[in-house]
């Protein structure tokens, strides 16, 4: 997967650009997309709390890795929402969902050596999408585009601010 | 919504998160035709002539870079394998992904191997960069929102 600052800022640009076209979409609607962006990454909790230890303890056999699909977004972000005050739900469990699907997207075009990406529709199908391989995940051109885009959006949103 | 019944769903989805992480293990062979690690290290030659994918790290590369040999992580152990028919740049250290063949002696004749990380430095670069974006998530989620200790629940901050 493209690395996690890469996973906030394409929901950043995504969400700043729509927000000239959706008034209530302000700056700390944003944050909560790009904290969406983020779900998907919490798949590396297998980094510090390994899914093959818990699962010898646990007995039964089990893997971190439908955090990284679709059916894993959204549950977690049913989650997250639940910590925000009620009248809010709709908009976070949204931009959370956004946010992931964004970060899923970028990761279904990274390079697979056999042209399919990953599964990541589970549950919904095993199906794994063709892939363009178009880069791979500790390629840092991903993030300097990422980065360069989200620059000239910060700067458009500042131009536009006093209309 | 009260605390306690947030609580109980927040049970629920965490019920519902940790059966998707059984059920994904379960169902791991309908998304990945593959033998696995596992597999591989428990007894290699039934899956010779199979198509392999494997994600491993470069441990040693021929004098003429035609062939190279991989470690592959399984469970409690690590698998070593020749990989020939590669004319991929590859270095030690380096992370790749090999697609082919599984020949007799533990040894893959690829069709495609492509390089993740071409080194070790790679593999900290992805991770510093991870760091920064946690990091300015909370820096820019603390400037927005705050948590309401009243009712516990996350709120939009006044000034924002």
């Amino acid at each position: 997967m493209a690395d996690l600052l890469t996973h906030v800022l394409v929901p950043f640009v995504l969400l700043t650009v729509a927000s000239w076209r959706v008034d209530w979409l302000d700056r700390r609607w944003v944050v909560v997309g790009m904290g969406g962006g983020a779900i998907p990454d919490l798949v590396k909790v297998d980094l510090v709390l390994e899914a093959d230890s818990v699962g010898a303890m646990l007995g039964v056999p089990l893997s971190y890795g439908s955090f990284s699909t679709l059916g894993g977004v959204l549950v977690v972000a049913a989650l997250i929402t639940l910590a925000f005050r009620r009248d809010h739900w709709r908009r976070v469990y949204g931009l959370l969902v956004a946010g992931g699907l964004s970060a899923l997207v970028l990761d279904g075009l990274r390079v697979f050596a056999d042209g399919h990406a990953s599964a990541w529709l589970y549950p919904f199908t095993n199906w794994r999408p063709p892939t363009p391989s178009l880069y791979v995940s500790s390629d840092p051109t991903v993030l300097v585009v990422t980065l360069a885009l989200a620059m000239v959006v910060l700067v458009a949103d500042r131009y536009r601010e006093p209309s | 919504m009260k605390v306690r019944y947030r609580a109980v769903v927040a049970l629920l989805l965490l019920s519902v998160l940790g059966a998707s992480f059984v059920h994904y293990e379960a169902t791991e062979d309908q998304r990945w035709p593959y033998p696995d690690a596992d597999e591989l290290a428990a007894d290699y030659d039934t899956y010779v002539g199979k198509q392999a994918f494997l994600f491993g790290e470069v441990t040693a590369v021929d004098a003429d870079g035609a062939a190279f040999t991989i470690k592959v992580e399984a469970t409690g152990e690590i698998i070593t394998l020749s990989v020939n028919g590669s004319d991929a740049d590859v270095e030690r250290g380096g992370t790749v992904q090999v697609y082919g063949t599984l020949e007799p002696d533990r040894t893959v004749d690829a069709q495609v191997v492509r390089v993740v990380n071409a080194s070790t430095g790679a593999l900290l670069y992805k991770y510093g960069a991870s760091l920064v974006g946690v990091l300015l998530f909370l820096v820019l989620f603390a400037r927005y929102w705050r948590v309401d200790t009243g009712r516990w629940v996350l709120e939009a901050r006044r000034d924002g």
